[in-house]
């Protein structure tokens, strides 16, 4: 898998992203990077233990990495969320969180497929 | 030097692991996960620090958090602080600016923005240039926005009044000076350097309720009857509601005071002007000072009606109540001042705009309260900088300049504009722009020549065409090394500019093909032939190389009879049929009068080349019968010089024509003994 390909299976935008890094090599240590990154088990955790504030925070970081990695569909779900829960109400993000567990799998499964092709 | 150091605050590694990589190697980066840390890093040695990058949203303490930290801890104004967010509600925005915020870097991520933000805030800061300095710098900058807004406006006043250009300069520079003057002598007016620069600028201002007056009025030479002159007078009214009108502006600081100006510039000290009548300090101040800048410069100026009078007796008018009644205050100014603005008017006359802004610019240092020596430093370069670039504008040079240690490509603003690329470009190897404009490898290939010479040369020209956006033009490059003083020199960067040549250079392609070419027909000439021969010639041994000289036959009778147009005609007749029935390797030239010379290069065998070539010359050009008389020479050996080779062929035509014209010979040894040595040398080129 060519890592073109793997921006598709997620559904991100690669030449946006190398666009701005400028350096494939860079991108594909971010890339590799992305499912070692606690803020999704911190995202999940703070739902679970009904902590608004966590939950924000994590949400926003998550969206965050995707704008700067590319990743399209993980952002867009990821950002929903975050503007959802950003007054502190976490109820009003349970509706968004079947897309960010979705996306995030996806793109997780994605990665990791990449990253055996090496 | 030390290597900058640049303090990363962000709550996701991968973030913080991103912006350090773009910012590359050049830079110390140090992190922190969230504000609590970053306060702790900065607490013990903030100042070790010349940037840092702050998120907002972070856990235990916020990018908010951490600014308010800053604040108090004092370190706000010395140590920059760009924002890296995926905030971008206006509010948070502005937070984060009145927070004390240099910059915002919104998610994505881009390389280049990164690196050009960060160098931007570093090389504006440079550690001692302070907020006060980038104030400064926005107020410049709205102040040439605005000033632009005057310039037009004031200039269709002026163009329907038939004044010269020069009042408004004048009216706002004495305004400048008299209220610069006055800031010393009192504190009851709030004249502060905003507030002097936009009082000057408003005074433009003063007529533009003008353009509501008819013109017969305007521009009457005489005397103006009363009722004109009720007219007349309510300019300034008209003016302050022409402002007025301006409601999206009204709030607007120039707009404000150019409204006090307008509707106030013709009131008087003891209350016996217009249109309002008001009293003493009841004028604001701004329209006092311009009503006194006004009258000064109708006084030295011509008029249609009035000679211009000398300054000193304008001044000595003025200050004996003969041309209205003013604020004692600035009678005091005006006298003070009086021979500065006597010279700057005079200086104002001969220069021209760019230099007056300059000047400004220059004055305005000068008079800048509360900097430090390094601010002054910086703005003297500042101020170099202007210069240089103006001149740089006006002889329509580019210059550039490259730094090894940051891979920095800097080029004037105008040679920024003239190439379509950035004016700061970072990695310029790799910018994507300069690639588009200049050339895939331009800038490598030219690091990598400019490498090689270099050690030898630290000056050197050279001309080559540059493709900028697909045009190509030919330019002069000239280049400085610039070298350390360490042992052994390095080098440091390289400065130059790059100079449009191409109309030179193809006047000079031009006169150079001129002298190669035989104007008639359009072949080469002998130096032509010269020019080319020998490397053609070198070539022996990948192809074959055969020389032929011929002329045409009675060619002279037919000048004779048909006159020199029709000789002419078979010149360029000769030449036509010459060309088309010879091949692109081969050369061909008119070398004198009917004397033709054609280099074959061929690979085969000559004759039939030379046959085709002999027939297709034969034919008829209106009524004369064109035959040719041609010596040919085959290239034996490398060692054969066209010398050589051109008499032969001119030997084996000579016995062409003594057997009879019409016919090709080619060269052999029993052909010596036929020919007078006179006329051997004769064909000597």
């Amino acid at each position: 898998m060519t890592i073109q390909e793997c921006f598709a299976a997620l559904g991100g935008d690669y030449d946006d992203v190398i666009g701005r890094l400028r350096s494939e090599r860079l991108v594909q240590k971010f890339v590799l990077k992305f499912p070692e990154d606690g803020s999704y088990a911190l995202l999940l955790q703070a739902f679970e233990q009904g902590n608004a504030e966590e939950a924000f925070r994590a949400a926003h970081t998550i969206k965050g990495m995707c704008q700067n990695l590319g990743f399209t569909k993980l952002g867009n779900s990821a950002s929903d969320l975050t503007e959802a829960i950003r007054g502190g109400d976490l109820a009003a993000g349970v509706p968004f969180m079947p897309a960010v567990k979705e996306d995030y799998a996806l793109t997780v499964r994605a990665i990791e497929a990449f990253k055996a092709g090496l | 030097m030390d290597q900058i150091k640049i303090l990363i605050v962000d709550d996701s590694e991968m973030n913080r692991s991103i912006l350090a990589d773009m910012l590359g190697e050049e830079f110390v980066t140090v992190e922190a996960e969230n504000g609590e840390t970053a306060v702790d890093i900065l607490r013990e040695s903030g100042r070790e620090f010349s940037l840092v990058l702050l998120d907002i949203v972070m856990p235990v303490m916020d990018g908010f958090g951490v600014l308010t930290e800053m604040k108090n801890m004092r370190l706000i104004e010395e140590l920059p602080v760009i924002m890296v967010s995926a905030e971008k509600t206006p509010a948070q925005v502005e937070l984060a600016y009145e927070l004390g915020a240099t910059d915002f870097i919104m998610r994505p991520f881009d390389a280049a923005i990164v690196r050009r933000r960060v160098m931007n805030t570093l090389l504006l800061y440079a550690k001692q240039k302070k907020l006060l300095g980038i104030i400064e710098e926005q107020i410049r900058e709205n102040e040439q926005n605005s000033s632009l807004m005057v310039d037009v406006l004031s200039h269709i006043v002026e163009f329907r009044n038939g004044e010269s250009g020069l009042h408004i300069w004048h009216v706002r520079t004495i305004t400048e000076f008299l209220l610069r003057k006055l800031a010393t002598k009192t504190v009851k007016y709030p004249l502060d350097e905003t507030e002097i620069t936009i009082i000057s600028m408003a005074s433009a201002l003063h007529d533009i309720g003008k353009i509501a007056i008819d013109d017969k009025i305007l521009n009457k030479p005489g005397k103006l009857t009363p009722e004109e002159f009720a007219v007349m007078k309510t300019h300034s009214i008209i003016g302050a509601r022409m402002l007025e009108g301006l409601t999206q502006y009204r709030g607007n600081p120039l707009v404000r005071k150019a409204y006090e100006i307008c509707r106030w510039h013709h009131e008087r000290y003891d209350g016996k002007g217009y249109p309002d009548g008001l009293v003493g300090d009841e004028i604001p101040i701004s329209a006092q000072i311009v009503a006194l800048a006004d009258v000064y410069d109708a006084l030295t100026s011509a008029r249609v009606y009035k000679p211009p009078f000398t300054p000193e007796k304008a001044e000595e008018m003025i200050l004996t109540g003969q041309c209205g009644v003013f604020n004692p205050l600035l009678l005091e100014c005006l006298s003070d001042e009086f021979v500065y603005i006597r010279e700057a008017l005079e200086q104002e006359a001969k220069d021209g705009q760019h230099a007056r802004e300059i000047r400004r610019f220059s004055d305005a240092l000068g008079y800048a309260k509360n900097t430090s020596t390094s601010d002054r430093t910086l703005k003297l370069l500042d101020y170099e900088r202007m210069k240089y670039n103006f001149y740089a504008e006006l002889t329509e040079e580019i210059q550039f300049e490259y730094r090894f240690d940051n891979d920095m490509l800097i080029f004037s603003p105008w040679g920024a504009k003239k190439f379509g690329v950035e004016a700061e470009i970072m990695h310029p190897a790799l910018d994507t722009r300069l690639r588009a404009q200049l050339g895939k490898n331009w800038f490598e290939s030219f690091k990598k020549l400019v490498m090689a010479v270099a050690p030898e040369k630290q000056d050197f020209r050279y001309e080559c065409e540059l493709a900028i956006g697909g045009e190509k033009r030919w330019y002069n490059i000239i280049v400085r090394a610039m070298w350390t003083d360490d042992l052994p020199p390095r080098i440091e960067s390289f400065i130059g500019k790059i100079v449009d040549v191409n109309d030179m250079h193809n006047t000079i392609t031009a006169l150079k093909e001129n002298s190669i070419r035989d104007p008639l027909t359009g072949l080469l000439n002998r130096a032509g032939v010269l020019e080319d021969v020998g490397r053609k010639l070198s070539r022996f041994g990948e192809n074959k190389y055969a020389i032929a000289v011929f002329d045409i036959d009675l060619f002279k009778s037919a000048n004779d009879t048909y006159g020199h147009l029709f000789g002419d005609r078979v010149l360029r007749e000769v030449a036509d049929r010459l060309v088309h029935s010879t091949r692109a390797g081969d050369l061909c030239a008119r070398i004198g009068g009917d004397e033709f010379l054609i280099i074959f290069e061929y690979n085969t065998d000559i004759h039939p080349i030379i046959a085709r070539v002999f027939h297709a010359l034969c034919g008829e050009v209106d009524g004369f019968t064109l035959s040719v008389s041609m010596g040919v020479c085959e290239m034996a050996s490398a060692d054969e010089t066209y010398t050589g080779l051109f008499r032969k062929a001119d030997v084996a035509l000579y016995v062409c024509k003594k057997t009879g014209r019409g016919q090709f010979r080619y060269y052999d040894e029993s052909m010596e003994g036929e020919v007078l040595p006179a006329e051997e040398t004769q064909t000597e080129i």
